[in-house]
């Protein structure tokens, strides 16, 4: 007999394997390497990697668990022919995130076009 | 609008009537001292409010361009201090946006898109205000400022986006 519930089946962790492949590759400004290895303390793994799978597969949608933002200004600009502009990204209460996308980056001249999300800033801190 | 003026008797006789012409646009009232009064939507009374405070912002906003210069914080006054972090470029893209809101919420009775507008640069405000975030959202892209981010948990070495180096 079968059953839907298994005591001695252990849960599975949050926030596992992200249920849609990764479509677009995730870059950090190198200026906030410090912040994104805090990201998973300050705010849980299960919502830094929920943001994470968000990037890498639909930065353009808005997302159905966090606030996102089109800054205004310069700030919100796109950084050159094919970006996208500014997406602010509330984590969490307490953690934001800024980032662009591009669909056909070269990091190159000679290099592959591939699509890509660069987080520009994050910040902690309650508004 | 209804014509209607009720009376302060028609508070307790007509108070049905009343409260329709309310929820249907306005409610007048003339008091016993002859002072006309109204009764409107709370939600009403709220957009007349918020677009009056905003329009005047936005006067103070179109005279402050006329200097030619970054406004001070004492002339941006207590409503638009929060916007000392935008250069003149910026304020002037405020102050079209901010008109193009204000004639929308007139025309369409409601302040949701001028209450977006406003909390778009609010949040940009506050982004700006830290140094560093200000010196990467206003620079220059360069392929070397970025390197790969792993998704959290995982434990792959960081890989320099211009390089293709990993970091030890």
């Amino acid at each position: 007999m079968s059953s839907a519930y298994d005591p001695l089946q252990p849960a599975k962790r949050p926030g596992g394997r992200p249920t849609v492949a990764p479509r677009y590759r995730v870059l950090l400004h190198k200026k906030f390497r410090n912040h994104y290895a805090q990201l998973a303390e300050r705010v849980g793994i299960q919502q830094a990697r929920q943001m994470w799978d968000h990037l890498a597969t639909t930065p353009g949608a808005t997302s159905g668990i966090a606030s996102t933002t089109i800054l205004r200004g310069r700030a919100g600009r796109p950084r050159g022919p094919g970006w996208s502009r500014t997406v602010h990204y509330e984590v969490s209460g307490d953690a934001r995130v800024d980032y662009q996308y591009h669909d056909a980056y070269r990091s190159n001249p000679s290099g592959d076009a591939h699509p890509v999300v660069a987080i520009l800033t994050i910040s902690f801190g309650s508004h | 609008m209804s014509d209607v003026i009720f009376k302060v008797s028609d508070l307790a006789q007509s108070r049905t009537e009343l409260l329709q012409a309310a929820r249907e646009g306005r409610a007048r009232v003339r008091d016993t001292d002859g002072t006309g009064l109204v009764m409107l939507r709370e939600e009403e009374l709220q957009l007349i409010e918020l677009v009056a405070d905003w329009s005047r912002a936005h006067s103070c906003l179109l005279r402050l361009q006329q200097l030619g210069r970054q406004p001070s914080v004492s002339e941006l006054g207590d409503q638009l201090a929060w916007l000392r972090v935008f250069d003149l470029e910026d304020l002037r893209e405020f102050a079209n946006e901010l008109d193009d809101a204000l004639v929308a919420a007139r025309a369409d009775r409601d302040g949701a898109a001028l209450r977006h507008c406003l909390h778009a640069w609010r949040v940009t405000a506050r982004q700006l205000q830290d140094p560093l975030r200000r010196s990467v959202l206003h620079g220059a892209h360069a392929p070397e400022d970025f390197e790969d981010a792993q998704r959290p948990g995982a434990t792959s070495p960081v890989r320099d986006v211009a390089s293709g180096r990993a970091d030890e």
